[in-house]
């Protein structure tokens, strides 16, 4: 096992993060009554821990046994009838799926699959807990007409099922579904909470940190904890003893992102920009998602920009990712931006030195 | 009217033609200022007062264009020539010849042999129809052309004025004179009237035929239609001569023939000749179709024999054409129908038309075919028959009987070619009735007719036939033809009027002529602005996208454009919108300008045009995006501007070097493959660790560093018991993480056959990992720094991982059994990889090498047994090792080895102590359940005794 899923606490006593919202959260479920729970937060910051954490705090170690189940659901959509397949987690208490597998038919998931597990009470209430949870992840990918179908499923069966749901920004989750959960905000870990995670693991390993080193791993995490503990691995992987010299290997993707943007300083021209959109694409056939090309994009272009241009090329990243996210093609407005910051950059050239 | 006058085109005359095409050019300019004269003067004849009762001036008047200057000409003329009727046409011709003023001197020699060869030859096969011979005052010998069907009153004519010595009862000037007063008269009247003028025709026209059907041509020089495919055309139809009349007819002289080659290869403007040629008389019933049974008869009867020979000899090697159908093509409006039918009435054949609207099903139509192709028919008009399939591409369902018909009969001529040529095709008949088996080949022309050259019930029928793309004709000959129509029609219209409709049609000029038909009912001058409000005229017919991405990306730059730069814009935005919106597909063609736009070379020094470009293809993408989320089809009619302002931005005057669009459907697809990669490994890693990671977080913290871990620069690549303590540590880590993210390696042509498998193995051909995750982090001109293990050092590892499989897999399994027995027996056979440094062998035994036997109150046994085994283990991989000394397979009959190390040392610990290692541990899981039979099969000398199971398990 990696040491990301070894040393991945299991338990909200044993949380190193997020400590006060671990104690809180301890309060709520002993307290009994547990509302609806909305976990946002960047990716790597201990989201899913916590919820794990959460569930087995609620339910003990039974919530751990789990089992994956593909499933194809059934669902009359007028005329028709749609088939959808879902892979389901599910415990004997908890169901843990992603809607958004559907794609644009994640409405029908919410209307009718989650509405038939909501309905459902659970058989065995002997246990302490009258109710069991469905946990949904990445919520903020839900189509508008999902998230308004899954309000009023909130509602109805709260009293024998409660929700928790992830995802990475509340801002696309709609306010109807926010005003009826409990949103926990679970930020990125500081870096030296990622140092003290780090040492922690160095020291379960027993391992030799030179002073520093965990510092310079937590600063090029970009506060991503798994992140910092992969990357913390690979370093022991690659060379151990450590050596305070020794390089954080990157990440691929953002090495080939660094590229592009030496590219794009190095010459503006339509031409260039031909190149760059072979590069552009060969990210997004890998799976990167356009909005953090872009921001990767940017960040590298502003390590190298005069200070003045700066304010103007971020607006101009804004504008553009506005746009994308309105848009379907992502491809056309992350080139739109490059084209743009081809001109801007052009042109204070000329300006500069003639 | 006079097909006849351009029936056999002869050299000369085509080079007579050849000549005025050159001075076409010239007139283009004028002939804007004749318009108004012409007009004038066409319209004089029209009232006929005084002048009918001359047989000239009749025929002036029926040639609604007659010129004042005609006369003389024709005085000679009938000086030459003894039928005045025949000279109608002839007069008619020259009309056109003399119209403008740079050709009358060809015209003053040509009209003689002219008007010799048209109606009076020394060849009867000259002559289009029926004639007689006639014998001159000075000993001469001609054939004359006969009307059949003018009747008596024709024949009256020929007695009273053609035998005459005087040709009219006037003379010449006389009536030159009061032409032209009249003319003057009429000038003055239309001055002082002005509108009322127009309606004069107007009222007339009220009664008559569309204009399409009135203006048709009906001779083959009116055409409109591109000159070379014209005369491929009548080529192709002359070759059928020598089979459908006979070869003893000259079909058409070689020089002929050649001359015809060469003048359609010199790039044709005739123009002027057209527009000026007098299409009038349609009434005048000159049967062209019936000389070949006069000449025939002729023939026979052995008349001028002598003057044919010649012909003959030239013509005997003139066989049917090679493709026996004509396959015509093009959009709608060229006149392809057009040209069928004069073309085949031009070459004697009697048309028959069939059309979408007949009954096309293949029993009615192989009648109707046969009928057409092999029968002559009885009655009076026996020419030979022509077959004219319209609208062939429109043939659906019962409508492909057409087509297969043809085919059919195609395929029978081909059969009986090889050999003799008629007499075969009864045999290759099938169905063999006895008329077809009489008549089943193709034995006169086809010409089959559609718009879409592509169509899918055409496929066979394009191998077979010949080919012609129908390509619109010039802007300038449409323009001509309609200011021709328009003066007759006494419809004012200026030059560029016309130009801009023949624009907007895009020169369809079936719907140029309905929209001016429309338009003069207006009753006032044609203007560019009713033409650019018209929608009349516009086609609704989409293009390749290619054209549609040339035409974006290519600025229109001519010297009319220039001139009227205003009306161009409109006109160019109307057209350009039209054009995208009637494709409709505006993804494809937004993908289009996207993968093309950066490849022009526009002059852009900041890039701000590219910055603008991209910034409408991002309003496209959230429009379009808006629309389909909202439904709002109606927003779909802005879609196009977007192309239309990119056109505005980077379109370029020189032609744009088009690509068709695949990156995007490119991205597409592979993006889609490696999310499906992604997600079934997601799906595989075990639910306690990929809970907590999402697709994206795959890719974009996880793999890299995965990778790095997976491949660990400092692990030697030994055997694993020359191995540290601490680097065993490692390895075991590894391959848990392997086995946890449940991968492996595996080799690179997924062979079922172990025998290719070791292949590779030996070779050393590499072992890549399973899921492909390399591939996420091979980005194009990237080089990653990763770290590749060696090939044994993979080879370890997929042994490794199997084996935990397997451990894991035993424990799941023993886990779900009851534990009621006192023992469970699992075997499996090794994977082949592991098995590579056995089945080499020669020998093939059973060789149950590793057999774990745990079982909590067993445990004192097995270790005997299990070192007893390891010891005739050992024994045996010391022999084969021997035996076959090859690096690799050592080291992984090590690796094995090491694991019965292991697992004796773990075993003898587990007796003694209860070390907490995370080593222990694994294999106190493995304790727990009872047996774990491994089966192997290979090689081994080893000493064998056969082991009964409850050996072990006493």
């Amino acid at each position: 096992m990696l040491w990301v899923d070894k040393y991945r606490p299991k338990t909200l006593d044993h949380v190193m993060v997020h400590p006060d919202i671990a104690h809180n959260l301890k309060q709520l479920v002993t307290e009994q009554d547990c509302p609806h729970l909305l976990f946002y937060g960047p990716s790597g910051s201990g989201k899913k821990t916590l919820v794990m954490a959460l569930l087995r705090q609620m339910f003990g170690p039974g919530a751990e046994k789990v089992k994956v189940e593909n499933r194809t659901w059934k669902v009359d959509a007028g005329s028709r009838s749609i088939d959808i397949e879902l892979t389901t987690l599910s415990s004997a208490i908890h169901i843990e799926l992603s809607p958004s597998d559907a794609g644009f038919q994640d409405r029908y998931v919410v209307q009718e699959v989650i509405k038939e597990m909501a309905k459902n009470r659970p058989i065995d209430t002997k246990g302490k807990k009258g109710f069991k949870v469905l946990v949904l992840n990445d919520v903020d990918k839900l189509s508008r007409e999902a998230q308004h179908s899954l309000r009023r499923t909130m509602e109805k069966y709260s009293s024998y099922c409660r929700l928790i749901l992830c995802c990475n920004s509340s801002s696309r989750v709609t306010e109807a579904i926010r005003s009826r959960c409990l949103n926990v905000r679970i930020n990125a870990p500081s870096e030296e909470q990622i140092v003290e995670v780090l040492e922690f693991i160095g020291k379960k390993e027993g391992l030799q940190l030179p002073p520093g080193f965990a510092a310079r791993i937590a600063e090029k995490s970009n506060r991503n904890l798994r992140r910092a503990i992969l990357s913390f691995e690979t370093c022991r992987v690659q060379q151990y003893p450590f050596t305070n010299k020794q390089t954080i290997p990157p990440m691929d993707w953002e090495e080939y992102i660094s590229e592009i943007a030496a590219d794009i300083l190095n010459e503006q021209s339509p031409k260039r920009l031909f190149q760059v959109r072979g590069k552009l694409y060969e990210l997004l056939i890998n799976c990167i998602p356009p909005e953090i090309i872009l921001k990767r994009l940017l960040h590298e272009l502003l390590r190298k920009l005069d200070a003045e241009l700066k304010h103007e090329v971020c607006h101009w990243a804004a504008y553009y990712e506005h746009r994308m996210r309105l848009g379907q093609k992502a491809i056309f407005h992350i080139e739109a931006f490059v084209a743009k910051f081809m001109s801007i950059y052009k042109s204070f050239l000329i300006a500069t030195f003639g | 009217m006079d097909d006849m006058d351009m029936d056999i085109p002869l050299p000369e005359e085509l080079e007579f033609l050849e000549s005025n095409s050159h001075f076409a050019e010239e007139q283009e300019q004028e002939e804007d200022h004749h318009y108004f004269f012409e007009e004038l003067e066409s319209r004089s004849p029209q009232p006929p007062p005084d002048l009918a009762v001359s047989p000239e001036s009749e025929s002036n008047g029926g040639h609604k264009r007659s010129r004042p200057n005609s006369p003389p000409e024709e005085e000679e003329k009938r000086a030459k020539a003894r039928v005045a009727v025949k000279d109608n046409s002839s007069a008619a011709d020259e009309d056109w010849l003399r119209y403008s003023p740079p050709q009358t001197e060809p015209a003053a020699e040509e009209p003689a042999t002219l008007a010799m060869e048209k109606t009076l030859s020394r060849f009867a096969s000259e002559i289009d129809g029926e004639c007689m011979p006639i014998t001159a005052p000075n000993g001469d010998r001609v054939y004359a052309k006969l009307n059949r069907f003018q009747g008596e009153e024709r024949v009256a004519k020929l007695d009273c004025d053609g035998y005459s010595a005087e040709l009219s009862s006037e003379p010449i000037n006389v009536i030159l004179e009061r032409l032209e007063q009249e003319a003057f008269a009429k000038a003055l009247e239309a001055s002082s009237e002005g509108q009322s003028v127009a309606e004069v025709p107007e009222a007339q026209m009220v009664h008559e035929r569309l204009w399409v059907d009135k203006y048709a041509p009906k001779s083959f020089t009116e055409l409109l239609s591109d000159e070379q495919t014209n005369r491929e055309v009548l080529l192709w139809l002359k070759q059928w001569d020598s089979i459908v009349f006979g070869s003893e007819i000259r079909s058409t002289s070689d020089d002929v023939l050649s001359s015809l080659k060469r003048h359609s290869s010199v790039v044709h403007n005739q123009k002027p000749l057209n527009s000026k040629f007098s299409r009038m008389n349609g009434g005048s019933k000159w049967s062209n179709g019936s000389r070949y049974i006069n000449s025939r008869s002729m023939d026979e009867g052995g008349s001028s024999k002598s003057t044919q020979d010649v012909y003959n000899t030239k013509s005997r090697n003139i066989g049917p054409p090679e493709q026996k159908i004509l396959l015509l093509c093009g959009p709608p409006g060229l006149g392809k129908t057009t040209l069928a039918h004069v073309a085949a009435r031009h070459c004697g054949y009697h048309v028959v038309e069939l059309n979408a609207s007949d009954d096309r099903s293949t029993s009615t139509i192989e009648a109707k075919i046969l009928d057409v192709v092999q029968m002559n028919s009885v009655l009076s008009d026996s020419r030979p028959k022509c077959l004219v399939v319209d609208e062939i591409d429109g043939a659906l369902g019962d409508g492909k009987g057409a087509v297969e018909v043809l085919l059919k009969m195609i395929s029978a001529e081909r059969k009986p070619d090889a050999g003799k040529q008629n007499l075969g095709k009864g045999q290759t008949e099938r169905k063999s009735t006895k008329k077809r088996s009489k008549t089943a080949s193709l034995s006169r022309p086809v010409i089959c007719i559609c718009n879409d050259l592509y169509a899918p019930a055409l496929r066979p029928l394009r191998q077979v036939a010949k080919v012609h793309i129908f390509v619109q004709p010039t802007v300038c000959r449409v323009v001509n033809r309609l200011t021709y129509i328009c003066n007759k029609e006494g419809m004012k219209a200026s030059a560029v009027a016309l130009t801009a409709l023949a624009e907007y049609t895009e020169c369809d000029i079936r719907s140029c002529l309905n929209t001016l038909q429309f338009l003069s009912k207006k009753k006032e001058a044609l203007n560019v602005f009713d033409i650019g409000s018209q929608v009349v005229g516009q086609k609704d017919t989409s293009k390749n996208p290619l054209d549609i991405w040339k035409e974006i990306f290519h600025k229109r730059r001519t010297k009319k454009m220039e001139r009227k730069y205003h009306r161009c814009k409109s006109f160019e935005f109307d057209s350009l919108y039209s054009l995208v919106s009637n494709r409709g597909d505006s993804d494809l063609i937004l993908h289009g300008i996207h993968e093309n736009v950066l490849q022009l070379n526009y002059h852009d020094p900041v890039m701000q045009k590219t910055v603008r470009c991209f910034n409408n293809l991002g309003v496209y993408d959230l429009m379009n995006q808006y629309i389909m989320h909202t439904q709002q089809m109606t927003l779909y009619v802005y879609l196009p501007l977007v192309a239309i302002s990119v056109h505005h931005i980077v379109s370029q005057v020189q032609k744009p070097n088009i690509e068709w669009p695949k990156s995007h459907q490119r991205y597409r697809t592979m993006m889609m493959e490696k999310m499906d990669i992604l997600n079934n490994w997601h799906h595989k890693i075990p639910p306690l660790i990929a809970r907590h990671l999402s697709a994206s977080s795959f890719v974009e913290d996880l793999i890299s560093p995965l990778l790095h871990i997976l491949s660990p620069s400092t692990i030697r690549p030994v055997s694993l018991q020359l191995l540290s303590d601490k680097e065993k540590d490692d390895i075991a880590q590894l391959v848990s993480t392997m086995v946890s993210y449940t991968i492996t390696y595996k080799t690179v042509k997924s062979d079922v056959l172990p025998q290719t498998l070791k292949c590779e193995v030996a070779d050393g051909l590499a072992l890549s990992l399973v899921p492909p995750i390399c591939d996420f982090i091979n980005f194009k001109d990237y080089t990653s720094n990763h770290y590749v293990l060696s090939v044994p050092m993979k080879q370890v590892l997929v042994h490794e991982v199997e084996k935990h499989k397997i451990l894991q897999g035993s424990i799941d399994k023993t886990g779900a059994l009851a534990y009621g027995r006192d023992g469970v027996i699992e075997t499996k056979t090794d994977i082949p990889l592991a098995n590579t440094n056995h089945s080499t062998a020669v020998d093939m035994k059973t060789n149950e090498d590793q057999v774990n036997v745990v079982s909590r109150q067993l445990n004192a046994n097995p270790t005997t047994v299990s070192s007893k085994l390891n010891s005739s283990k050992s024994s045996s991989e010391a022999d084969s090792g021997k035996l076959l000394n090859m690096g690799n397979m050592k080291k992984t009959s090590r690796s094995s080895m090491s694991f019965f190390d292991r697992f004796r040392k773990v075993n003898v610990k587990g007796l003694q102590s209860d070390d907490k290692s995370l080593r222990e541990e694994d294999t106190l899981k493995k304790d727990r359940h009872p047996l774990l039979f491994k089966f192997n099969e290979g090689f081994t000398n080893a000493v064998k005794r056969p082991v009964r199971i409850r050996e072990f398990l006493s």
